[in-house]
């Protein structure tokens, strides 16, 4: 499952405009204001903390407290000005289980930094708005790295269909959908589990943009 | 250094016939097209049905009220668990509520207050120091089986607490963890409902494909099993048409209409090369009759004049009175080869007519064995000079015969074969046999046997192997005989060495048949 994930986030790049398509045209895509994606240098590096309060309102809390395990893609790339392709791009995982018996929130979190995942227990659903709205950490690589003028974009995505839910489909449908518990395969089952296409980005997308940054800009912390 | 062409052309050949192997004749391109046509034209109709089964299948399976209950089933393990954590909470404080005041009676209460509570399974006191001021933990096993910790905590007055642990089972867990999974999965169902759809379609008409793809090769393998051999039949009749009457074409092992054809055509075209080399064979010998009528004319004129004058020769000198007596030694000598030469000639003459006036044949009806049976007890002299052995099949081998010339026939063929076998005592073998519409005799000995290279000139007038004993007219008789009957005659080597002389016959009728020997 881990190695599924990290080879997802390493893929993310060519995925970017791919999605980045889709996603404009499944919804419309949010400018925020340049303060809810900050940029610091740390140690050399570019940080980004996202502030993603206006997507995790308190309508979430029956989604996520619905005892299913609820995904979070979160993409963050660097755009040079005027160009399409991003020169960085940082991928993180969130995938949030709320447990009915201890009633509490547990995070598991993936991303380049924690390959095998990091877990969080959130008491309650307002530490959960907390933990997500407030993304730090987000490394983009060294600052020199960075073009002279750049945005950041973020692009989240709330329980996309994700590879592994694709190949969990896949196996279920080849098994012949559950109905034989022998074990033996239906044939009819596995050619179109072979034949299972991705599907499109849902319509839980979406996409921040800051405002312009520069190289030399990015204040130091 | 040149290597030799030889594996060069085994290749040649094989791709030859590799080629041959793959091409298709129009024929069977239809056949293969109506195959085709006949296994795949439903598929459009039952693309169009599997979308629908899909659509059905998906809806029937992912119905939204199913999905919801199931994604709500966590929740309603939520509130089970909150249920038995309030009950759990209110049984703590009704046990809070009963403390006693006196402590040496608080052991007592907690143990009678475990054995009533269910569930109960520990209970501590603490005083507000949280030192333990009484305890008890139940003994016997939960009745619901596995279980885990179900803590409640009573703040007291006093400051201190009561700490409760109750179980709950923990097949709930499992059965939550459970339905968790199976939600999760149709959670995805249903998100990618639209793409499984499509994907069911796709795979459905992918095996389809492969199905009517598949029902195609074999149809066309099958197809050709017959086409191919009517193809050959096509060419077989090209072949014939440009006059090639040799041409034969396996019927396999088929006993299909194809087959019968096949057997029917190989009959008619051996019939035509028959009657056509019949036709070839009686025009031949008939020219050679003339020529040997001619020929004995023309020598037997004369001989009769030379016989008086050599005697009128042989008077005068008789009736002379003291002759040369060298002279008539001479004349003596010269008129006894004379009559020798002139005998040798009548000989001929006399062969030569008889070859020229063969009669015409008068068949009438006869039993073939009884016949060669006949044949045999009636010529005490070929018994004498031989062995003769007949072998006979069982039944009756009825055919129409002239007794007089087929005799004829049969003395010719013995003959040779006596000749053919000395010095050694001959020994003939006799054998009457039959085929589906043939009647066969056969004529063996153990000589030499005919040379494969003459065979094809043996039955020529006038060819002979016997040097200055034949006229090489007995076998051109023989088969004229027996092709006026119909018949036919053919020489091969006789298993075991020797000459093997076959006469076939038509049946008038067929009759059934068992082997059998017996020895005359």
């Amino acid at each position: 499952m881990i190695a599924a994930r990290a080879t997802l986030l390493a893929r993310a790049g060519v995925l970017w405009l791919l999605l980045a398509g889709q996603a404009a045209r499944a919804s419309p895509g949010v400018s925020e204001p340049a303060g809810t994606i900050q940029l610091a240098a740390v140690r050399g590096r570019a940080v980004a903390t996202l502030d993603l309060s206006s997507l995790f309102g308190p309508n979430r809390q029956q989604e996520f407290g619905n005892g299913l395990t609820n995904v979070i893609e979160i993409y963050t790339a660097v755009l040079p000005e005027e160009a399409t392709a991003p020169v960085t791009i940082h991928g993180r995982l969130l995938e949030i289980l709320f447990d009915v018996w201890e009633e509490t929130y547990t995070v598991t979190i993936k991303d380049p930094e924690h390959p095998a995942g990091s877990r969080v227990v959130l008491p309650s659903f307002s530490s959960l708005r907390s933990f997500l709205s407030d993304q730090r950490g987000v490394d983009l690589g060294p600052v020199e790295a960075l073009p002279d003028a750049f945005t950041v974009e973020v692009r989240v995505e709330v329980n996309p269909i994700s590879k592994e839910q694709l190949q969990r489909t896949r196996e279920y449908i080849a098994a012949g959908a559950g109905v034989r518990s022998n074990g033996s395969r239906s044939v009819l089952g596995a050619v179109a589990s072979f034949l299972l296409r991705e599907p499109a980005a849902g319509t839980d997308v979406h996409v921040l943009r800051s405002g312009p940054f520069t190289r030399g800009g990015v204040p130091a912390r | 250094m040149n290597r030799p062409d030889a594996p060069a052309l085994p290749r040649a050949r094989l791709l030859a016939e590799l080629r041959g192997a793959l091409r298709i004749s129009r024929f069977e391109i239809r056949i293969a097209a109506a195959l085709v046509v006949a296994a795949t034209l439903p598929l459009v109709g039952a693309l169009l049905l599997a979308d629908r089964v899909a659509a059905e299948n998906l809806a029937l399976g992912l119905d939204p009220r199913v999905v919801q209950r199931l994604q709500s089933v966590p929740t309603l393990y939520g509130e089970l668990f909150q249920a038995r954590k309030q009950l759990y909470a209110a049984q703590a404080r009704e046990l809070a509520r009963g403390l006693p005041a006196n402590g040496s009676e608080a052991d007592a209460y907690l143990s009678a207050a475990v054995k009533r509570t269910p569930r109960l399974r520990r209970v501590t006191w603490l005083s507000p120091e949280g030192k333990v001021l009484a305890q008890t933990e139940a003994t016997h096993p939960n009745p619901e089986g596995e279980w885990r910790e179900a803590p409640a905590r009573v703040e007291l007055p006093d400051g201190g607490r009561l700490e409760c642990v109750f179980a709950i089972e923990a097949q709930y867990f499992a059965d939550l963890a459970e339905a968790r999974d199976l939600a999760e999965t149709v959670q995805g169902l249903d998100a990618l409902r639209s793409e499984i759809r499509r994907s069911y379609v796709r795979a459905f008409g992918a095996l389809l494909v492969v199905w009517a793809a598949a029902a195609a090769i074999l149809g066309i393998w099958l197809a050709r099993r017959t086409t191919r051999r009517v193809s050959r039949l096509v060419a077989a009749v090209q072949r014939l048409a440009a006059g090639d009457l040799t041409v034969q074409v396996d019927p396999g092992s088929f006993a299909d209409e194809v087959a019968g054809l096949t057997r029917a055509f190989n009959e008619m075209v051996r019939e035509v090369r028959e009657g056509r080399d019949r036709i070839v064979y009686l025009e031949k010998i008939s020219g050679w009759q003339e020529v040997a009528r001619r020929l004995a004319h023309e020598i037997k004129n004369p001989l009769t004049p030379m016989k008086l004058a050599f005697q009128q020769l042989k008077a005068r000198w008789d009736q002379l009175p003291g002759g040369e007596p060298n002279f008539g030694s001479l004349l003596a000598e010269v008129g006894e080869i004379m009559r020798d030469e002139i005998g040798t000639l009548q000989r001929l003459v006399d062969e030569f007519s008889g070859f020229a006036k063969l009669p015409d044949v008068r068949p009438e009806p006869a039993d073939l064995c009884d016949f060669v049976e006949e044949f045999v007890r009636q010529n005490p002299q070929l018994r004498a000079d031989a062995d003769v052995l007949v072998v006979r099949a069982a039944g009756s081998f009825p055919v129409e015969l002239d007794r007089t010339l087929m005799r004829r026939v049969l003395a010719n063929l013995c003959s040779n074969a006596v000749e053919a076998s000395r010095p050694a005592r001959p020994r003939l073998h006799l054998s009457v046999s039959r085929t589906r519409d043939r009647g066969v005799v056969s004529v063996a000995d153990e000589g030499p046997g005919v040379d494969p290279s003459l065979r094809d000139r043996i039955f020529d007038p006038y060819f002979t192997t016997k040097v200055g004993t034949g006229t090489g007219l007995g076998l051109a008789i023989v088969k004229k005989i027996v092709l006026q009957h119909g018949g036919e005659i053919a020489v091969s080597d006789r298993p075991g060495g020797g000459a093997n002389f076959t006469l076939a016959f038509p049946l008038r009728a067929p009759t059934g048949s068992a082997p059998a020997a017996q020895e005359v």
